[in-house]
């Protein structure tokens, strides 16, 4: 019984998140890793396990990023939509409907949460993160991370992230909503500090 | 011959209890002056508006415009100046701003209602579905339309916004939001603004708007003072490079009026003391000479108090303009002190002759100012009072107090005018020349304008009137939009009301854009409607098929059967009606509180809209409803205009009127009261047409001037004719040409003055007067040498 418990400690223990003075140095390593990125770009596919859904909701696109605050988020399958953004100012369009229009997220708040979300993650902003979400270390090989709103009331229970090998970007994120539903990215062929035409970003 | 020998016998007797008399009289001042400072003023330019008709009750309600009483607070940012920079500086600024002159400073709406707006107002759109909504529904939502909104919202689930998205999807997969929120753009009262941060931007996100409340009254110019300086310390304080802040309020144009008349009484005192000095010592030379300037000062407490003895509060406006009019007061006195001066023996002879022109001329300037008692605005009757008791106390003053006070004996007078030259063999040139002249300023009198609009009375700086064209460019109209209020004994009349006008309105204006309650808050008995309009739509066949094509589409794209559960139940659900406390929770409590308020016995709802002539011809309709009253700005203005017209020409007809008969009562000569209204006729014909030559408008101040140059010419004209009709010269050329110097040295110096009201009473006085003198003295010796031959 002695050795059951302390294996089952010891299992607790190696599997258990990292303390705060662990936790530091990973954000360092993570945050220098980003400090060399100027521009990602990268597939990606969505997963959507939501209720009101009777199957599993799969979509593909293409996201790119350039410092400080240029993105292209672009839905290819199952329908064509997206958004591009620069500065405060950016660019929605819906394939379906043939129409785009523009938006400012100083003034448009569902895009700003949007906006500022895949910014912090393309930056490692943990600053930017940290002010909003309890951070909790799951593992540092790959780095991975889950993400608690410090303010409740909202409709996410947690983010999960998880980094590329080389922790120059961001390989998976999953959002955990209160009410059990969830989506998964998954980021893929990704290059690094490639130049980007200016077009990129404009649509 | 009776009014003489009266007045010599109350001279001599007067004269033996000469130190009795000026010290009761001393005394009577001392006791008018005590009350005249414990006077209750009233600074409210209602005293000028006429009482028949709406413009009172107008005025009143124009002061009830959502921006009306508030400051405006603009920052202006440069365009190397973010927006989050500017919003932060506007937080700082509206911190600083102290609450003893700003007590309360909004710089948003009162609450963030972010996302629960579109749940909020979507949960309510039952209580607001209008017929319009239920025509607009069924013909938009076709089974391809309810495939498109489907479609929409499955591509939005797959959106990033999505996440945020779903749970309103679940309640509105037809988009319904639409035509709840669509209903909030009747309540921006700022039309141009954006919600940045909780914050008033402009589009070009260079401005933010703040909006602050004062105590202190809009007429406060020493709490102007403070106002101004408290925030410019402020903004000066805590406002970084590139970002700047002003403020529009009615205490700024206050105390801009007040600098400019405090300004302008440094020239224009100036300038009229130095030339008084200069006639003092060219004509009068005596130091006795005084008293003849102190009795205006005498009369002014005096005609102040007896207004007041009938009217409460007495209008400040009455006092100014009064003060003005009792300039007529000097020219009694300067009769007295000239005939006095040219007493061959006896002073109490001399003064028994001018006192029978003084009282004429005393009598028909009472008649003219008491025509006054008949017009419609009662700070106009209450002028008419101060005007007559003035009038009375001058003559008094003259005939009785004045003459124990200065020298009699014929001393070296200089004569500006000698009559020699008054008889001249070119007189009938100098006639003709009149003529001419008269003839000519009647024609272009038919020109003048009038300009009923108050603003025109005060000044407005450069720097106002820029920042005024700004605002209204970066804000849209903040001011001057037309008003309509609805009103009933409780909410729900006043509502109804208002609902009867918003559904007329988009009837007769239906692209028109209008900031109205109706769409949010309709009257209980609507909201009752409304809802049944609600169920009916979806329990009947459209509805239902609506539905139907919802749950097969829906089906098509793989949602679940519970999709859109929620949709379905709140199809049905019971809802309570709304009420304003539900758009206080959404921080609309500062618009609904501009737009529905308490007013006596009742409530009023308002609704706003552009005052432009087309809007104003379809609004008469609207009029016809009891419960429902438009107030224009622009109809303000041509209203008032049209009764200060009306009012001044019944004034000048009336006047007229009396004025002739009383002459044919005193002179019984019908050529002599020809000539004596020469003088009054010159001075108003020359005034209407130089001033319609000059294109200058014809406003409440012009008409108090033109009250004093009928007083002052009639007086000239009698003068000049007794003088005539007596054979015998008390000076009266030299103390008609003096008195009319002193009033062109004290009135027409006004001219000099930058203020709107100092400057038309100025330039009316000036050319009015300036006709007058000339006609008095060398055209009524002319004719008179010919028709009282």
């Amino acid at each position: 019984m002695r050795l059951f418990l302390a294996i089952t400690l010891l299992v607790l223990l190696t599997c258990s998140p990292l303390v705060a003075a662990e936790i530091e140095p990973l954000f360092q390593r993570l945050e220098a890793a980003a400090t060399n990125v100027r521009t990602v770009t990268s597939a990606f596919t969505q997963e959507k396990r939501l209720a009101i859904f009777d199957e599993v909701l799969t979509s593909s696109g293409r996201f790119a990023f350039a410092k400080p605050d240029q993105l292209r988020w672009e839905l290819l399958e199952p329908v064509k939509a997206g958004f591009v953004l620069s500065g405060d100012r950016g660019r929605r369009w819906h394939g379906r409907a043939g129409t785009s229009e523009s938006f400012d997220i100083r003034t448009d708040p569902m895009m700003r949460i949007v906006a500022e979300q895949l910014l912090a993650w393309a930056r490692a902003d943990f600053g930017w993160l940290r002010e909003r979400y309890q951070l909790e270390v799951l593992g540092e090989n790959p780095a991975t991370l889950k993400l608690m709103p410090r303010t409740g009331g909202g409709f996410l229970d947690h983010l999960r992230i998880i980094f590329a090998a080389d922790d120059t970007h961001v390989q998976q994120v999953e959002m955990h909503e209160q009410d059990g539903d969830a989506t998964i990215l998954r980021f893929s062929d990704a290059t690094i500090n490639q130049p980007l035409p200016d077009a990129t970003f404009r649509n | 011959m009776l009014m003489d020998g009266l007045f010599a016998s109350l001279y001599r007797r007067l004269a033996r209890r000469r130190t009795l008399l000026l010290i009761v009289t001393l005394l009577l001042w001392l006791v008018s002056l005590a009350a005249f400072t414990r006077l209750e003023l009233e600074e409210n330019i209602a005293a000028m508006l006429p009482e028949s008709g709406t413009a009172r009750s107008d005025l009143r309600l124009l002061e009830r415009a959502p921006f009306a009483r508030k400051i405006i607070i603009d920052l202006t940012a440069e365009d190397a100046v973010s927006t989050d920079a500017l919003i932060q500086a506007a937080d700082r600024l509206a911190a600083e701003l102290p609450r003893e002159t700003f007590s309360r400073v909004v710089t948003g709406p009162d609450g963030e209602a972010g996302g629960n707006l579109v749940s909020a107002m979507l949960g309510v759109l039952p209580n607001l579905f209008s017929t319009a909504d239920a025509e607009r529904l069924s013909r938009e939502l076709t089974s391809p339309t309810v495939r498109e909104r489907v479609n929409d919202s499955y591509a939005a689930l797959l959106a990033p916004e999505g996440w945020a998205l779903k749970q309103i999807l679940r309640y509105d997969p037809l988009n319904l939001r639409q035509l709840a929120l669509e209903k909030l753009r009747y309540l921006r009262l700022v039309p141009n603004a954006q919600l940045s941060d909780n914050h008033f931007v402009s589009s070009d996100r260079r401005h933010l708007l703040l909006l602050a409340q004062t105590p202190l009254a809009v007429t406060d110019s020493a709490g102007a003072v403070a106002l101004e300086d408290d925030f410019f310390t402020a903004a000066r304080l805590v406002l970084p490079d590139g970002i700047k802040a002003t403020f529009l309020s009615g205490h700024r144009y206050t105390l801009a009026n007040a600098t400019a008349v405090k300004a302008d009484l440094w020239v224009v005192l100036g300038c009229s003391l130095s030339a008084i000095a200069a006639i003092f010592a060219i004509f009068l030379r005596r130091r006795q000479a005084l008293w003849v300037f102190l009795t205006p000062v005498l009369v002014l407490t005096t005609a102040a108090c007896a207004v007041a003895l009938v009217y409460q509060p007495v209008s400040a406006i009455t006092l100014g303009f009064g003060a003005v009019l009792l300039g007529i007061s000097v020219d009694f006195a300067i009769h007295v002190y000239y005939a006095l001066r040219h007493a061959v023996g006896d002073p109490a002879v001399a003064l028994g002759k001018v006192a029978r022109p003084l009282l004429f001329g005393g009598l028909t300037t009472i008649g003219g100012f008491a025509v006054l008692l008949l017009s419609d605005l009662p700070g106009q009757r209450q002028l008419a009072v101060f005007s007559v008791a003035g009038i009375v106390t001058a003559l008094l003053l003259s005939l009785l107090v004045l003459p124990h006070l200065l020298p009699s004996g014929a001393a070296q007078i200089v004569s500006a005018v000698p009559r020699r030259s008054e008889r001249n063999r070119g007189g009938w040139l100098l006639v003709t020349g009149w003529l001419v002249l008269l003839l000519l300023c009647g024609w272009q009198a038919r020109d003048i304008r009038f300009n009923g609009d108050l603003r025109a009375l005060s000044l407005t700086p450069p720097e106002l009137r820029q920042l005024e064209t700004q605002l209204a460019q970066t804000w849209g109209g903040l001011h001057g939009q037309a008003l309509v209020f609805s009103s009933g004994v409780g909410a729900e009349e006043a509502l109804a009301a208002n609902d009867r006008l918003f559904e007329r309105l988009q009837t007769v204006l239906p692209a028109v854009r209008l900031v109205s309650l109706a769409p949010l808050l309709p009257a209980l008995t609507s909201q009752a409607e409304n809802r049944q309009r609600w169920n009916d739509f979806w329990t009947g066949e459209h509805g239902q098929q609506i539905v139907a094509t919802l749950q097969a589409e829906a089906a098509r794209l793989g949602f679940s059967a519970q999709a859109f559960a929620p949709f379905s139940a709140r199809l049905h659900a019971a809802i309570e009606p709304i009420t304003v406390d539900f758009y206080r929770q959404l921080g609309f409590g500062e618009a609904f509180d501009a737009l529905f308020f308490a007013e006596k016995d009742m409530l009023r709802t308002l609704t706003l809209l552009p005052d432009s002539p087309p809007v104003l011809a379809a609004l008469t309709t609207i009029e016809s409803d009891s419960a429902t009253r438009l107030v224009s700005p622009t109809r303000f203005r041509s209203e008032i205009s049209a009764a200060i017209e009306d009012d001044f020409l019944r004034f000048i007809s009336l006047a007229a009127v009396l004025i002739v008969t009383l002459l044919l009562l005193l002179f019984r000569d019908l050529r002599k009261v020809v000539l004596a209204l020469v003088p009054v006729v010159s001075g108003l014909l020359g005034m209407f047409g130089v001033m319609a030559t000059l294109g200058v408008e014809f406003n409440l101040f012009n008409i108090i001037a033109t009250i004093l140059v009928i007083g002052l010419g009639v007086d000239y004209g009698i003068f000049m004719v007794c003088r005539e009709d007596e054979k015998s010269d008390l000076g009266t050329g030299q103390a008609v040409f003096v008195s009319g110097l002193t009033t062109l040295a004290g009135f027409g110096a006004l001219i000099l003055g930058q203020h709107p009201a100092l400057y038309s009473i100025g330039v009316s006085v000036l050319i009015g007067i300036s006709a007058a003198i000339p006609a008095a003295l060398l055209v009524v010796p002319v004719l008179s040498r010919r028709w009282l031959k």
